[in-house]
């Protein structure tokens, strides 16, 4: 982590947080400029392996965005996905990666403001955890 | 006891052998040092006498169903073994009509090794909360009376109850001896991918360079692959060559699948592993 700024990586999928980050910036909101954004398919594209990669190269936190349950437009990729990954934190917390680095979040294409919220205290959250210590 | 139940392994593998109706039993024999078992391939009924069954009986032999695809074969299960064949059976990876189940009522196995046979039941054996094998055509010992006993995790719980910097140096502890010898991945019934997310090399999940990031990424998905699947046999544990308890993170993910959906995972062939299926009504205190 350099200058005390913790480096994010999102997953958001294309139908509803997306839209839901593109909304932030047609709104023009301000919101922290430490995420990364990865656009993928649906919040059950998001295989374990990404975050684990994502991890691995040193990210501080994970934040895995997409529809809210009902809305997916492949009408139950997030089902899946809040499944996974909701063993996942467990397993990450289990071996010294805090379960609060990695987030799953509902954001629908209107919620611009929303997605500000969500980044804003994600990135709080994360920098009050500080750099990882696991590796 | 053991003496009884390798008589009764012959017979039925000498029986199935002389019907025709498999080709090969896979079983128990002594092996070179005369003493610890090592598994044993029968193809011709006369051979049936090298079968034995006693507490050095440790290997899983429902993988080696893998390689008989097509070719109907008989294996010689103790009660963890059985729960391989159930995965096996629900991911569609054997067939039922394939397959014929010596079950065998497990007193437990000891530790053992070349030359070396122990004194006390191996860790998982004294955890075990199933004799009974669940899954058999042929059933060798009487079957357990008094219900099963509940699983213990007061090994996770241990280091659960360590703070974040402690369960950080306890991994990077272990994993730091791992050398990718992937003996936990060859010898595990749940891992049979043609193409390993550890080999892979476009994308490359896991370098090829032997340093603490790509150690704990193997690590790591291993048991996450292994999530609501691992039936527990500790087999992973028991080839690893540095000794990392592997067992516990099995273990721990095993804990929480129980926690949050109270599922088993190999106690029926039906049952959809958790994490491929939902429901809507989860509550996981995430995402809700």
């Amino acid at each position: 982590m350099s200058n005390n700024q913790p480096r994010i990586v999102g997953f958001l999928c294309n139908w509803c947080s997306y839209a839901g980050a593109d909304m932030a910036g047609t709104s023009r909101m301000a919101y922290p400029p430490n995420i990364r954004i990865i656009r993928v398919p649906c919040s059950g594209r998001v295989d374990p392996l990404f975050i684990a990669k994502c991890f691995q190269r040193g990210a501080d936190g994970v934040l895995v965005a997409g529809c809210h349950p009902g809305d997916c437009h492949y009408v139950e990729g997030n089902y899946y996905s809040r499944r996974r990954f909701a063993l996942l934190r467990e397993l990450l917390d289990f071996i010294g990666i805090e379960r609060e680095r990695l987030r799953l979040e509902w954001v629908s294409a209107a919620e611009g403001k929303r997605f500000k919220e969500v980044i804003s205290s994600f990135s709080d959250e994360v920098t009050k955890l500080g750099p990882r210590k696991d590796l | 006891m053991s003496e009884d139940f390798a008589q009764q392994i012959r017979e039925k593998a000498r029986e199935l052998l002389e019907k025709g109706e498999v080709t090969c039993v896979i079983g128990y024999e002594t092996g070179t040092d005369g003493r610890t078992a090592r598994p044993a391939f029968i193809y011709d009924a006369a051979d049936a006498d090298r079968l034995v069954f006693d507490n050095t009986c440790t290997h899983n032999l429902a993988k080696y169903l893998l390689n008989k695809k097509g070719q109907p074969t008989a294996v010689v299960v103790k009660a963890c073994d059985a729960r391989a064949l159930n995965l096996l059976l629900g991911e569609k990876q054997i067939k039922r009509e394939e397959f014929f189940a010596i079950g065998v009522v497990c007193p437990g196995v000891v530790e053992s090794g070349w030359m070396r046979q122990g004194e006390t039941l191996q860790l998982r054996c004294q955890g075990c909360t199933e004799h009974t094998p669940p899954l058999y055509d042929f059933l060798v010992g009487e079957p357990a009376e008094e219900p099963a006993p509940e699983p213990s995790y007061e090994d996770v719980a241990e280091i659960e109850g360590m703070e974040l910097e402690g369960r950080t140096e306890f991994w990077a502890k272990q994993f730091e001896r791992c050398i990718r010898c992937y003996g936990c991945r060859q010898v595990c019934p749940g891992c049979f991918c043609i193409d390993c997310f550890a080999e892979l090399l476009d994308p490359e999940w896991v370098g090829i360079r032997i340093a603490p990031p790509e150690k704990q990424m193997w690590n790591l998905i291993r048991a996450f692959h292994l999530t609501g699947r691992c039936i527990g046999c500790r087999e992973c544990e028991r080839v690893c060559p540095v000794n990392i308890p592997l067992s516990l993170l099995n273990r721990k993910m095993e804990k929480e699948v129980l926690r949050l959906f109270g599922f088993k995972a190999g106690m029926s062939p039906e049952a959809l592993m958790p994490l491929a299926t939902y429901s809507k009504e989860d509550k996981l205190g995430i995402g809700e």
